[in-house]
């Protein structure tokens, strides 16, 4: 209780008093030997306090396995992990009691109800919230009395939630949290990762989702091939990557001068022609000048800036160059 | 959904800021949730809880009061008792909640491994322990002796019980799925049944045997509860504790040493 206390005031609890994760030189390798595969090549992450941060990345990028590291369910091969100040193995007992842990598959006994479960959960706690307050959150007071094993996909992930916010976690790692939710579902998911930052709590999550992650998270990592490589504000992220203007194909040349605007060779004889710029403004202006003085038609014309989902699919089309040399999948079966 | 309060605990204030957490109302909170799935489904309840009992019934059939029938009976429930409602039950619900990824879940919030593992294994030794205190006025109600010696009956029961509960996690390690039980199981039952077969097998064998958890409980109960060593002479109270030592510790040594195996190879994912 005592040392419980002071690693509490020690490590400086708070909205806004430094980092809630600290992750430094992360590795992650399965296996042994010939065939052993390393799912995290080098991580540096941090958290702050009080704030959302989405992990994103396509399958195999390495966001569960550096979550698991992170929640303090495996063990890293480098690098250091601090949580809350702690580290996640060494201190569990104190880091657990703080955190509260959604994973990317939910796990329950289909054969015990919904109250049964949330009991069994709310028994392992050290500062629950009331069982049915945490049902009702997720709205499930309704089911109590229903089995698990009859409860809907979204159901039970809702149930996964409530028992993950049961212990009034002032960190939350969400794997996943909406995969298989309705869109109302989804909404109300996103409330409550908005309450949970409104109320101090630190979020890290990991979504498919891009508008998902753009609309909750304060700040965004991409990782690729086991490592972060991108890192900020959806905005940030999206900065320095080229906007687009497309239009149908014409019959005739566009001009050379587009303040800056280049014709994408991979539009060249297709129906859409694509032009990329990084001051979209200033090629737009050009091209509808053009188009008014020569009395050009640009048929389904539709301009944009850079989107997350552009910088996104750039990079998960990249070369993953030192990936191609792994032998075999992970070890680990829900991928790494 | 509209006003739920999403403060974290340890920034409050409040009562019920303070911790309430206590391994014991973690352990029994998940053993009780343990104990309403093997009541609930009606396979494994008839097996965990109704066939130990069965071997009483040899009590009803045999001449009624005589000592070796209710040797071989009482030596079958305890048997029975570690096979069933601890051994194997614990054995398919290991494997089963781990490929639920119950045990994955579990990991992730305050309760240690061990207390997972201690909530999983506390309703089969309970049945075990209640199957072995019914026994006690059943048998003394079908014309069998009270034990004589209840501590060393009360340690044979607690210690066969470590045993195949450490056993059940080992063998769980390397068993696929639930219906590979069926046939992992094998081993670890025939060892636990030979040793009850000590009379029928040839002379050169049976000093391996006795070291088997099944020749040590067929001792014990001997011993303990009918006052007599394998030849049918009386052991008196006071010779009985160093008459058991040699079984007790064949039964320690087999629970020390499933326990090791169970912590070196425990999985709690799914096998790939």
């Amino acid at each position: 209780m005592t040392t419980t206390e002071q690693t509490r005031s020690a490590s400086g609890t708070g909205a806004g008093t430094g980092a809630a994760i600290s992750v430094r030189g992360l590795r992650r390798t399965y296996g042994k030997g010939a065939a052993a595969f390393e799912a995290v090549r080098g991580v540096d992450l941090d958290v702050p306090t009080g704030t959302v941060t989405a992990l994103l990345g396509t399958n195999g990028a390495g966001k569960t396995s550096t979550l698991e590291v992170v929640e303090g369910l495996g063990r890293a091969s480098g690098g250091t992990v601090r949580v809350l100040g702690l580290d996640p193995i060494a201190d569990r007992a104190a880091v657990r009691r703080r955190t509260g842990v959604l994973l990317q598959t939910s796990g329950f006994s289909g054969d015990l109800t919904v109250a049964e479960t949330a009991r069994l959960w709310h028994s392992t706690l050290s500062t629950p919230r009331p069982v049915d307050e945490a049902l009702e959150m997720l709205d499930l007071g309704a089911r109590a009395a229903v089995k698990v094993s009859a409860l809907s996909g979204g159901e039970r992930r809702r149930l996964d939630l409530a028992c993950t916010l049961m212990g009034r976690p002032e960190l939350v790692f969400l794997d996943e949290p909406t995969t298989g939710l309705d869109p109302e579902s989804r909404r109300e998911v996103w409330r409550l990762v908005r309450g949970l930052r409104a109320a101090g709590a630190t979020v890290l999550l990991t979504t498919h989702y891009l508008e998902e992650a753009e609309t909750l998270a304060d700040r965004l990592e991409i990782m690729h091939g086991g490592r972060i490589v991108r890192s900020g504000t959806a905005g940030e992220i999206a900065d320095g990557h080229p906007s687009t203007i497309a239009f149908d194909r014409l019959e005739r040349a566009l001009p050379q001068q587009l303040a800056g605007g280049v014709v994408d060779p991979a539009s060249y004889g297709q129906p859409r022609t694509v032009v990329e710029t990084v001051d979209l403004q200033a090629t737009l202006t050009a091209l509808l000048d053009w188009a008014r003085d020569e009395k050009v038609r640009l048929e389904g014309l539709d301009a944009r800036s850079a989107s997350l989902e552009q910088v996104f699919l750039a990079i998960a089309d990249s070369s993953t160059d030192d990936r191609r040399d792994a032998p075999t999948a992970p070890a680990t079966p829900k991928g790494a | 959904m509209s006003t739920i309060d999403l403060t974290p605990a340890s920034y409050g204030t409040g009562a019920d800021a303070r911790p309430q957490g206590s391994a014991a109302r973690r352990v029994l909170g998940m053993a009780r949730a343990n104990a309403v799935l093997l009541v609930r489904n009606r396979m494994t309840f008839v097996y965990a809880v109704v066939m130990p009992l069965v071997p009483l019934a040899l009590l009803l059939a045999g001449p009624r009061g005589e000592a070796g029938t209710g040797i071989s009976a009482l030596t079958n429930v305890l048997m029975l008792a570690a096979i069933f409602p601890v051994y194997y039950n614990l054995l398919s619900l290991t494997v089963t909640r781990r490929d639920e990824l119950v045990l994955k879940r579990l990991r992730t919030g305050e309760a240690t491994d061990r207390e997972i593992l201690a909530s999983m294994a506390l309703p089969g030794i309970a049945v075990l322990l209640a199957v072995v205190a019914i026994s006690v006025p059943a048998a003394a109600a079908l014309g069998q002796p009270l034990p004589r010696n209840g501590v060393v009956v009360a340690l044979a029961a607690v210690l066969v019980a470590g045993a195949f509960a450490a056993l059940a996690f080992w063998t769980a390690a390397w068993t696929k799925n639930a219906e590979a039980a069926q046939l992992t199981s094998m081993p670890v039952i025939l060892v636990a049944v030979v040793g009850s077969l000590v009379a029928i097998l040839p002379e050169r064998v049976q000093p391996v045997l006795e070291w088997t958890p099944g020749a040590a409980l067929d001792t014990l109960v001997r011993i303990g509860w009918f006052g007599q060593d394998a030849d049918g002479a009386a052991v008196s109270f006071g010779d009985s504790f160093a008459a058991s030592a040699q079984p007790l510790v064949t039964l320690a040594v087999w629970a020390v040493v499933a326990a090791s195996l169970a912590a070196r190879s425990m999985r709690w994912e799914p096998r790939g």
